[in-house]
C-alpha cells in the first residue's frame, strides 16, 4: 500500500528526514513511534503530498506521492496534527463539504457522511458549530473528515493528542475496528495505544528509522528481557557468588534487603533461561527461595532504551 | 483597431476561457467556490460591509445631486457621484475587506492542510477563492446602480448618460478584478489577516494614486508623465467620461492573470523548498 524508498528532507541547516525506507502492506495497522521532533510529521506531510521530498520516492497503492499527486491523494484520508476545522461551519456541513472535495456526490456524498457520523459517534452533535465542540468532539470530526470517502489508507497523526483516557480508550477501539477495511498509519507517542492496536512499529529517532518490527519482537531483542529476580533468605555476598557461577548469567545485582530476605536481580545472556539452574541451586544449597520471576520489558522500555542509546551515539 | 491590440486582446480571452473551463472542470472548484460564498455570507462581515457601502454610496449619490441642483455645470449625474470623496473612501477600504482573510485564515487555522492534501488541484482552489471574492465585489456594487434607476424613473427631467453609466460600471468591474488579485496575492503571503490587509491596501492606493505620489517625489519629469498612464485615477476619469477603451481592458486583464500566477507560485512555494 505504502512504498517509500531513500526518502529524505532537507532543510537548510538540517536533515528533517535522512533515507528512510518501509513497506506499508494493505490491511497493517502500523505504529509510527518517535520523540518529538524525529520526524514522524515531516515523513507524512511528504506521504501525503502536502510537502515534497528532497530526494527518494514514496507512492500509494502504485501511485507516485509527487508526480500523481491527485491519483494517491484519492486514497488517502489524512488527519493532520491538531485536527484544523472551520470554526464557522457545522459538524455535518463540514463533512459534506469534505466529502464533495474528496469526489463524492448526491446520494454517495450524503451516505458517505451519514456512515462517518454514525461510525465516530457524531450523531448528537451533527447540527453543531463546529467552535463549540470539546477538543475530542473535534479529534472525532476530523477522524470522520478522514473516512468520509472510504479510502484504502488512514494517515492519522497524533489522534489521541489531547484526549482524556476514557476518550482514548474510545479511540482505539475504533482504530481497532477501522483496522478491519482500511490500512493504517499512525503516529503517536503514546505506546500503550501502540501496544495495543498495531500490528506493527517503525522506531524513528533524529530522521533515521532505528526499529521496524512487531511491538512483541522489539520488547523481546531487549536488554531488560533478559532479567530475573528473585528473593532468597540467606546473605547476599553467599548468593551473589553461588549465582555468579551458574554458566550464561552476566551480572547478579542486590536490590535491596528486608530483614534475612534478600532480593537479586540477575541479567543472563540474550535467550538463556537459567531460572530452572536457580532453582536447582536453591534446592541444593537448602535456601528459602521465596520468589522467582522474570521481568517483561514493555514497549515504553523499548522505546526509551532504542532512542535513548541511538541519540547519544551520534 | 491596430492590429497588435487585436492579438493581445483574443490572447487574453483564450487565457481567461481556458482557465475558466479548467476550473469547471473535475467539480472541485465549484465545491470550493460554494462552501467560500457560503462562509462569506453566513458571516456578519458580509452585511456590515455592504450596508457601510450602501451608506457611503448613498452619501455621494445625494452630494452629486446637490451639485447638480446649486449650478449650471457640464458633468454628469455619474461623474460626480464617482469622483466624490465617499466614493474614494469605499474604495480603498473595499478591497482589504474583501480579500484579507481569503488564504491567511486557512493557513492561520491550518485547513490549508487538509485542503491541499484532499484530492484538490491548487489552481481550483486558487480561482475558487478568487471568484467567490469577485462575485461578493460585484454584489456589493449592486445597490449603487439601484439609485441611478430610481432617479430616472423618478425625476422629470431625463438625464441620458448611458455611455457615462456604463462605462463608471466597466472601470469599476475592472479595477476590482485587478486590486482583488492583489489582494489574494497579499493574503497568500501572509497568516496574520491584518498584514494582508495593509498590503492590499497599500498596493492598492499606490497604484490608484501612482501619478499623483510621484509628483512630490525627486523623479525625472519625462517618467512622471509616462507613470501617469498607469495610475488608476487616470482610467477612472476617462471611462466616467463615457469613453470605454481597450487599451484598459488589456492593462487590468493582463496584470491581473500576472499576478494571479504570482499568488499561484507563491501556494505552491512549499513545494520548492528543498
Amino acid at each position: 500500500m505504502i512504498k517509500v524508498s531513500n526518502l529524505s528532507k532537507q532543510y537548510v541547516e538540517r536533515a528533517a528526514i535522512d533515507n528512510i525506507s518501509f513497506e506499508v502492506e494493505s490491511g497493517e495497522i502500523v505504529g509510527f513511534l518517535g520523540p518529538n521532533g524525529a520526524g514522524k510529521t515531516t515523513t507524512l506531510r511528504m506521504l501525503t503530498g502536502y510537502i515534497p521530498p528532497t530526494s527518494g520516492n514514496a507512492s500509494i497503492g502504485g501511485h507516485d506521492v509527487f508526480s500523481e499527486s491527485i491519483k494517491a491523494r484519492q486514497k488517502i484520508g489524512y488527519m493532520p496534527e491538531n485536527v484544523p476545522l472551520y470554526d464557522d461551519m457545522r459538524v455535518r456541513e463540514y463533512l459534506r463539504f469534505r466529502a464533495e472535495l474528496k469526489g463524492l456526490r448526491g446520494q454517495e456524498a450524503r451516505q458517505g457522511v451519514s456512515e462517518a457520523i454514525d461510525l465516530c459517534g457524531l450523531k448528537q452533535i451533527r447540527r453543531q458549530m463546529i467552535s463549540s465542540l470539546s477538543k475530542g468532539y473535534r479529534q472525532r470530526v476530523g477522524l470522520a473528515d478522514a473516512l468520509v470517502n472510504n479510502p484504502e489508507l488512514l494517515i492519522l497523526d497524533e489522534p489521541t493528542n489531547g484526549l482524556d483516557p476514557n476518550q482514548i480508550r474510545r479511540f482505539r477501539e475504533l482504530i481497532k475496528q477501522l483496522g478491519i477495511r482500511h490500512t493504517i498509519l499512525i503516529s503517536t507517542h503514546i505506546l500503550s495505544e501502540v501496544e495495543m492496536t498495531c500490528n506493527r512499529v517503525i522506531i524513528l529517532n533524529e530522521g533515521k528509522i532505528i526499529a521496524n518490527d512487531k511491538p512483541k519482537d522489539l520488547s523481546r531483542e531487549l536488554r531488560s528481557a533478559n532479567t530475573i529476580s528473585i528473593e532468597v533468605k540467606i546473605p547476599t555476598e553467599t548468593a551473589q557468588n553461588l549465582i555468579n557461577a551458574i554458566p550464561g548469567i552476566k551480572k547478579v545485582t542486590k536490590e535491596h534487603q528486608v530483614e534475612e530476605w534478600s532480593h537479586l536481580t540477575i541479567r543472563t545472556e540474550p535467550g538463556n533461561d537459567v531460572r530452572e539452574s536457580i532453582v536447582h541451586l536453591a534446592n541444593a544449597q537448602g535456601w528459602p527461595l521465596r520468589e522467582i520471576r522474570t521481568q517483561y520489558a514493555t514497549l515504553e522500555d523499548a522505546f526509551v532504551e532504542i532512542t535513548q542509546a541511538n541519540t547519544s551515539n551520534s | 483597431m491596430h492590429a497588435p491590440k487585436i492579438i493581445i486582446t483574443i490572447i487574453l480571452l483564450v487565457i481567461i476561457i481556458i482557465s475558466i473551463q479548467k476550473f469547471l472542470s473535475g467539480g472541485t472548484g465549484l465545491v470550493i467556490l460554494k462552501k467560500e460564498l457560503k462562509s462569506i455570507f453566513y458571516s456578519p462581515i458580509a452585511w456590515v460591509v455592504m450596508a457601510l457601502v450602501m451608506l457611503l454610496n448613498g452619501f455621494s449619490f445625494t452630494a452629486a445631486l446637490e451639485i447638480l441642483r446649486k449650478a449650471d455645470v457640464d458633468e454628469t449625474l455619474i461623474g460626480y457621484t464617482f469622483s466624490s470623496t465617499s466614493f474614494w473612501l469605499t474604495y480603498f477600504f473595499i478591497f482589504p475587506v474583501i480579500t484579507m482573510r481569503l488564504f491567511s485564515e486557512e493557513k492561520k487555522l491550518g485547513t490549508i492542510e487538509t485542503l491541499l492534501t484532499a484530492p484538490v488541484q491548487t489552481i481550483h482552489l486558487l480561482l475558487a477563492k478568487y471568484i467567490a471574492a469577485l462575485i461578493f465585489y460585484f454584489i456589493i456594487w449592486l445597490p449603487s446602480a439601484m439609485n441611478f434607476f430610481l432617479f430616472r424613473i423618478s425625476s422629470a427631467e431625463n438625464i441620458d448618460a448611458i455611455g457615462s453609466f456604463f462605462g463608471a460600471y466597466v472601470i469599476i468591474s475592472l479595477v476590482g478584478i485587478f486590486n482583488i488579485s492583489i489582494g489574494c496575492l497579499a493574503s497568500a503571503l501572509t497568516k496574520n489577516q491584518l498584514v494582508a490587509a495593509m498590503a492590499c491596501f497599500t498596493f492598492c492606493m499606490l497604484h490608484f494614486l501612482v501619478g499623483f505620489i510621484l509628483q512630490d517625489l525627486p523623479v525625472p519629469e519625462s517618467w512622471q508623465s509616462s507613470l501617469f498612464y498607469f495610475s488608476t485615477v487616470k482610467h477612472v476619469e476617462i471611462s466616467i467620461s463615457g469613453l470605454i477603451d481597450s487599451r484598459q481592458f488589456i492593462y487590468y486583464l493582463s496584470f491581473t492573470i500576472l499576478i494571479l500566477s504570482f499568488t499561484y507560485n507563491v501556494l505552491e512555494y512549499r513545494k520548492w523548498k528543498s
